[in-house]
Order: structure tokens, then sequence, then C-alpha cells
């Protein structure tokens, strides 16, 4: 302590230079409008940058939140979008209403286990039983279809990838109405076969082939692909089609649940129909 | 002893009289060519007596200079140059110090000490508070080239009153 006085001492004129130095800086800044301006424009530069630095920190720390907000945000999009909703009022109606009535429900999933390497390839996501996940709901993202969900447990749901031998996917040509399976044949995640497409069909290379809606699975105009490959085999009525996937299925984070509210309706009235016949 | 504060409170007075309400108008009012700054009121910390303490010059200096800020409505800009002149004031006297050393006893006037000793210690101190003041007035170096140009033409100007008043008046406290 008795240093301390000794050093205050010793350096007293400088201390009372910079205490009043100081004073008299603060007085220049607060009452003088040139000295503030300028005084304000410097710091402004200065605190700016920081501030622009630390924000990007501060969101890089904030990207997972970011992530789910923005896929929820893109959820509610989707359902925006008129294919997954229904018009409540028909067309015989005079006036007419441009009302929807929501048919299908996204829901924000990240995928836990992925794989494109066998035949038979699944996904596991994130979402389930407490989620309100029901089996046989599509699986989509913004750039195309992914599979369909086969088993949910509470926490978890299974859903068969498109790369599955077995996955069959209605899917029709854009604007031009021409529909059939879409099925995984080859070996390469990127290719698949568009069935039932008739001969006479004005089908060419690079058309777009969408979800067609009659699945039950996926609203129609859902983005598949464009097709690669075009051929006609002999002796036979439909064209044998090769359609290039617009979506990359081996780096999958973040996909979308589809479920139709009105399935149980249709299956129910399907089934109906079906029993008659028989 | 008492002459020395009365003298110096007198000379306090006078220069902020003169400072404050004709030289304030002459670079400003009367020849629009704010380049030109008359400032001789330093001269109140140069003739300070060399025995009066280094934090007492410091705290006198901050004195002359906010009475001086008051009649130049520009609040802490001249306190902020005297603070610093007077603080420097004793690395000035000791670069400046006879090869005898001081007599502290004495007042560090033309009278004293010579004019030529004076002529050097009045400008070193007066083109120091100067630029000081000026750069403070600009508060950035962006403008250096201008705050040099000021610097060199009030120091002419400001060193003729400085010395005229050595002159006159030749003080010896």
């Amino acid at each position: 302590m008795l240093q301390l006085i000794q050093l205050f001492l010793r350096f007293s004129s400088l201390f009372v230079f910079l205490v009043l130095e100081i004073f008299c800086f603060l007085m220049v800044v607060k009452y003088n409008q040139r000295q503030s301006d300028v005084y304000l424009n410097t710091v402004n530069q200065f605190t700016g940058f920081l501030d622009e630095k630390t924000s990007q920190v501060y969101h890089y720390f904030r990207l997972y939140d970011e992530n789910v907000r923005l896929a929820r945000e893109n959820a509610r999009l989707f359902e925006r979008l008129t294919n997954a909703g229904i018009r409540d009022t028909s067309l015989q109606d005079s006036v007419f209403d441009d009302k929807q009535q929501l048919q299908y429900l996204f829901m924000p999933a990240k995928v836990v286990k992925n794989s494109t390497n066998s035949n038979h390839n699944y996904l596991i996501l994130d979402k389930g039983e407490k989620d309100g996940v029901v089996p046989n709901s599509g699986v989509v993202t913004e750039h195309g279809v992914v599979g369909i969900v086969r088993k949910v447990s509470k926490n978890y749901c299974v859903a068969m990838s498109i790369l599955h031998r077995q996955t069959k996917i209605s899917a029709r040509i854009r604007n031009k109405g021409f529909f059939g399976p879409l099925t995984w044949k080859s070996t390469d995640a990127w290719m698949f076969d568009l069935e039932d497409i008739p001969k006479h069909a004005p089908v060419a290379k690079a058309d777009t082939v969408e979800t067609s809606g009659y699945s039950r699975l996926f609203p129609k105009g859902i983005m598949i692909g464009t097709i690669e490959k075009l051929s006609m085999e002999p002796g036979s009525n439909f064209f044998s089609i090769t359609v290039r996937s617009h979506q990359d299925m081996s780096n999958l984070q973040h996909v979308y649940i589809v479920k139709n509210l009105l399935a149980k309706e249709q299956e129910q009235i399907e089934e109906a129909v079906l029993q008659e016949d028989e | 002893m008492n002459n020395t504060i009365a003298i110096n409170f007198l000379r306090f007075l006078g220069l902020v009289v003169v400072q404050g309400l004709v030289f304030k108008n002459v670079g400003n009012d009367w020849l629009q060519f704010p380049y030109l700054q008359i400032i001789v009121f330093p001269v109140f910390i140069m003739l300070l007596p060399l025995r009066t303490p280094r934090p007492l010059v410091t705290l006198l200096g901050f004195g002359i200079g906010l009475v001086i800020d008051f009649f130049y409505n520009t609040l802490g800009l001249h306190a902020s140059a005297a603070v610093f002149t007077a603080y420097i004031r004793h690395f000035v006297l000791r670069l400046l110090e006879p090869r005898n050393g001081y007599n502290a006893n004495y007042s560090p006037t033309a009278a004293r000490m010579g004019i030529g000793w004076f002529l050097q210690y009045s400008s070193l101190l007066t083109i120091l508070h100067l630029f000081f003041y000026f750069s403070v007035e600009a508060f950035t170096f962006v403008y250096i080239a201008d705050i040099l140009l000021k610097t060199v033409v009030s120091f002419a100007a400001s060193m003729i009153f400085v010395m005229i008043y050595q002159l006159i008046f030749n003080p010896l406290d």
C-alpha cells in the first residue's frame, strides 16, 4: 500500500495530466458538435466492425435453431402450395370460390440413418408416433421424392427409400398427363424407370417427371426428375423410359413427412368398390 | 511570495480578458481567415514560478484553458491543449536547462533568463501548444496538412504578441 502511494506521489503530475486530459476530451466530445461527429463516426466504424464479427460468431452458434426454424417454415410453405390442398367448393356452382381445404400436412424431420448401397435401402427419421407420423406417409424434400414411411415407433419411423426394389411411385409426365409407376431397377442411385407410358404419348427427352397424386402418398406435382433416355422395345406397346432423379439420395439431412388427411376416406371408398366387384 | 501569487493572478485575468475578448475575434471575425489564430494565454503557464509543483502547474493550465473555453464556447478544447502545455513545460525546461541550473525562486521570464533563452522556450511551448490545439480541434489526423498549416501560421502571429508582452512589461516574476 505504501509503495502504491509512493508510486502515485512520484508520478503525481502524470496522473493529474492524464486525468485532466481525459476529462477534457470527454468535454470536447460531449459539448462540441464537430468533434463529437468525428468521434462518433470513428467509434461507429470500429464498433461496427466488432459488431459484425461478433454477430457472425453468434449466428454460427445459432445455426441449429435457424435450421429448425427454416425447416418449419418450409413445411408451412409446402402446405400453402396448391397441390397440397383440395378445393372445397365444386365448380358446378356459379360462384367460384378459390378457397382451399388443407389435404397434405408437411412435417420437418431429420434423417438419422440412411443407406444407398444395397438393393433394399431404408431411411430412419427422427419423428415418430408422438409426432403423429402414421405408416404409409410419403417422404419428400424440396428436390423430390425420398421414400415412403413403413413402420413407426414412439420416437422414430423407418421409411422405405425410393432406392428399394419394391418401391413404386405413381408418376406422370408434367403437362402431358400420361402416368405410370416409377421403379428403381438400375444400380445407379440417380436412375429410375418409368413404365406404362403408351407409345402414342408425345414424350421427349428432358421432359419433367413428377408425382401424379393418384397414390394417396404424395400430393401431385412434386418433382422427381427428367427423362434421360427414351426407347421403344420392339413388340411392346409402351416406352421404356429412364428418369434421372434430381434428388441426391446420398447426402440427405432434412426431409418432410407428408401426411394425407384424406387418405383414410379415399382408401375406404376404393376398397368398398373393389369388394363389390368381387 | 504573496507578490508572486498576486502577479500571476493578475496575469491570469489580463490574459483571459485579452485572449477571450480581443484575440478571439482576430482570425474568425476580423480577418475571416481561420488559419490564423492568435493564442497568447499559454504565457501564463510559461511564466509560472519555477518552484511551482508540477501537478499544480497542470491544474492551473486546466483552469486557464477552461476559462478560455467559456469565452470561445468550445468546452474542453483549449483546456486539453493547456493541460498538455502545462504538463510538457517541465520537460521543455529540463531540455533548455542552463549549465548552472535554475534558480528555483525565479520565474522563467526574459528578464531573468535572457531574451534569447526565452525566445527558444516560448517558441517550443507555443508551437507544441498550437499543434496539440489544432489536432484536437480537427479531432483526426486525416487533415494533418491543414493542422500543420494552421500551426505554422498561428505560431508566427502568436509569437509576435508573446514577445511584445515580454518587451513591454519585462516582468521579473
